[in-house]
């Protein structure tokens, strides 16, 4: 969706338009059926983020969790593994929602910290803080 | 009559509370002794002692915040080595 690469587009879009390749933020035209008007960088990346987040957050957030409960190298960690179901109890995933908070230099508040139950939330409500913040 | 997510959040207030230290000592002590209070009282099943070890866990998140004013007052003048990065 939100790599719509300028070439298929066969309107009398210029050419010129955005060689250069951020995979992020393709300028879509006003024919999409989401039209905001102009669109800014932040409309791009809430575009991408009901898609997934990014893979190098879920990444990140992996490793975290993976220190915190000193899981062992070869324990399979998929985005949508469960705290619970890697052995963490609730202080775990407090101590957990700290380091991210610290990692990311984000805030998370009380009641969205008791809805993440696994790493693809965590890093979601990551990027979303993230994104929140220079908005601010 | 305490409820788990008053534990929790308790929990994570003292955490809080305790990363804003300027020295380097203490926040790893309260994250470290608020962990260590936490897990140790966690099993248990008698309420009145739940509230009792709640009671504490409440005084000592007020100690924290009056005594991290204190220290605000005199952050330390150099970094603790602790806290360098590794070269």
């Amino acid at each position: 969706m939100a790599s719509l690469s300028t070439s298929s587009l066969s309107f009398k879009a210029p050419s010129i338009q955005s060689t250069r390749t951020s995979q992020v933020l393709r300028k879509p035209l006003s024919f999409k059926p989401i039209s905001f008007g102009c669109f800014q960088s932040s409309k791009n990346l809430r575009l991408q983020i009901s898609c997934a987040a990014k893979p190098e957050t879920v990444q990140k957030v992996s490793d975290i969790v993976r220190e915190q409960l000193a899981l062992s190298a070869d324990t399979a960690l998929t985005a949508e593994s469960k705290f619970s179901a890697l052995g963490a109890d609730s202080l775990d995933t407090v101590e957990i929602v700290m380091a991210l908070e610290e990692k990311f230099n984000i805030s998370v508040e009380e009641a969205d910290a008791q809805n993440i139950t696994t790493i693809q939330e965590a890093a979601d409500l990551i990027e979303d803080l993230a994104q929140k913040k220079p908005a601010a | 009559m305490v409820a788990k997510c008053q534990v929790i959040s308790l929990c994570r207030s003292l955490l809080r509370a305790g990363r804003k230290y300027p020295d380097y000592n203490i926040r790893e002590y309260t994250k470290q002794r608020t962990l260590d209070g936490f897990r140790m009282n966690g099993n248990l099943t008698d309420q009145s002692k739940v509230n009792e070890v709640y009671a504490e866990g409440k005084e000592q998140l007020e100690v924290v915040e009056r005594v991290l004013k204190v220290y605000l007052a005199y952050p330390p003048k150099t970094k603790n080595i602790m806290e360098l990065n590794v070269q």
